[in-house]
């Protein structure tokens, strides 16, 4: 392939995948201006490693592994310390079941409540949400993207919608008082 | 099925992750349980709101143009150089594609069967490797749950067209556990189950159609080992997560016995 046909085929199967790319990039970085710069800097590395992407294989998992690294890598160790699930808190296998409030979610929680209770969520469950509630990913693509076993996958995403449901509860009743 | 598994599980029947046995169990524990059904419902209103396309942040105006920028050679490069076929002599316009159109012909039919069989390898590969992980995903690993041969071979009788060949190694560090009817590629398959440490090995057996034998392939999918081949009728695929060197190991003795 020569560079043009490598330009040409990088573009047709990248530039369709720049939605998913900046939601996720926007959702981990919290905010317009970093999510811009972590996705053009996620379209150089990927254009660097494009001769690595075996064709036939899921470009988007492959596409989305390198946008969430770029934002891993720019977070920064500090403040990934700050908002990453503490270790022993993931390995406690005991759910805390305390039944929940029986508060029915109001249909009309605004746009706005929603995106507050997903960005008040630790980075790692944050990341679970958007790749499997906003972009719709298996939870085989998810593990992919994210680097850790299914079975983690599934253990934030339950802990992650409960944290959510919890949230969006305590909105709906602040609106009430 | 008590509550707290039922829990585990909330997540993945909500998102048709989960495999049909133990989808089935949820659905019997939720039609009795009034706290796991409120724990679904919760888990359904967090997801109908999340499901709101605008939660989603779209992409900026100024987003593309940045992107086209820090790409080497822009497109506009592209199209200038394309542009120069023009200048290019017709007679050595048609007799470039002519050699083009040779050169493909004879690589599509050198190839044809080669890149066929090489699709259709990977599109198992991927088969099998999903069908590993959803049996470890829902602990559905065993419909007969034996470390038997002699239990776990007639148990196949009647349920497939086929008798998929069983052996046991457990002396060799491969201990037979049990085995389980899957389903894909188009039909019925033998899985059986293997124990080797605290790895599982599943290996899938169903006829093959070729009849050939073939050497055992292995490498690596999705983080997991694959290893396939072809004896005595049957295609074998086994997959697990235990190093390359042990899977290798253990196609050596499944082949020592067909």
């Amino acid at each position: 392939m020569n560079d043009e046909q490598k330009r040409a085929r990088f573009e047709s199967l990248l530039l369709p995948l720049m939605n998913d790319a900046y939601n996720l990039a926007r959702w981990l970085m919290k905010n317009q201006e970093d999510a811009e710069d972590m996705v053009q800097e996620a379209y150089l590395r990927a254009f660097r490693f494009f001769a690595s992407f075996h064709e036939g294989t899921n470009c988007r998992s492959w596409f989305l592994r390198i946008v969430r690294n770029t934002c891993y890598t720019a977070l920064g160790a500090r403040e990934l310390k700050q908002n990453q699930v503490p270790l022993d808190s993931e390995i406690d296998e005991i759910e805390d079941t305390a039944p929940l409030p029986s508060v029915s979610l109001s249909k009309k929680a605004t746009v706005e409540s929603v995106r507050e209770a997903i960005a008040a969520l630790p980075v790692d469950f944050r990341e679970v949400v958007v790749l499997r509630e906003l972009e719709g990913l298996s939870y085989k693509d998810i593990s992919e993207v994210s680097g850790v076993p299914i079975g983690t996958v599934m253990s934030r995403l339950a802990r992650a919608r409960r944290q959510l449901y919890l949230l969006l509860a305590d909105r709906k009743q602040d609106d009430q008082l | 099925m008590n509550c707290q598994e039922c829990e585990d599980y909330i997540d993945a029947y909500i998102d048709n992750e989960l495999e049909v046995a133990a989808t089935i169990l949820v659905k019997q524990h939720l039609r009795g349980c009034s706290r796991c059904q409120q724990l679904l419902e919760a888990r359904k209103a967090v997801g109908s709101l999340l499901g709101n396309p605008q939660v989603r942040f779209e992409v900026p105006d100024s987003l593309p143009g940045k992107i086209q920028s820090v790409l080497p050679a822009s497109r506009s490069d592209v199209k200038q150089r394309s542009g120069s076929w023009f200048v290019i002599p017709w007679f050595s316009v048609s007799l470039a594609m002519a050699a083009t159109i040779a050169v493909m012909l004879s690589l599509v039919f050198l190839n044809q069967g080669w890149i066929f069989d090489r699709s259709r390898a990977n599109a198992l590969a991927e088969e099998v490797v999903s069908s590993h992980v959803r049996s470890l995903l829902a602990t559905h690993l065993f419909d007969v749950p034996s470390t038997d041969q002699h239990t776990v071979k007639p148990w196949f009788d009647g349920k497939l067209k086929f008798a998929p060949p069983v052996h046991d190694f457990s002396e060799r560090g491969f201990r037979l556990t049990g085995g389980r009817l899957d389903y894909f590629n188009g039909r019925e398959v033998a899985a059986l189950v293997y124990q080797r440490n605290k790895h599982i090995i599943n290996l899938f057996i169903w006829p093959s159609e070729s009849g050939r034998n073939t050497a055992a392939e292995t490498f690596t999918k999705d983080g997991y080992n694959v290893s396939h081949w072809e004896r005595g009728g049957f295609a074998f695929w086994a997959v697990s997560d235990v190093n390359a060197e042990d899977l290798r190991a253990f196609a050596g003795l499944e082949m020592e016995q067909s």
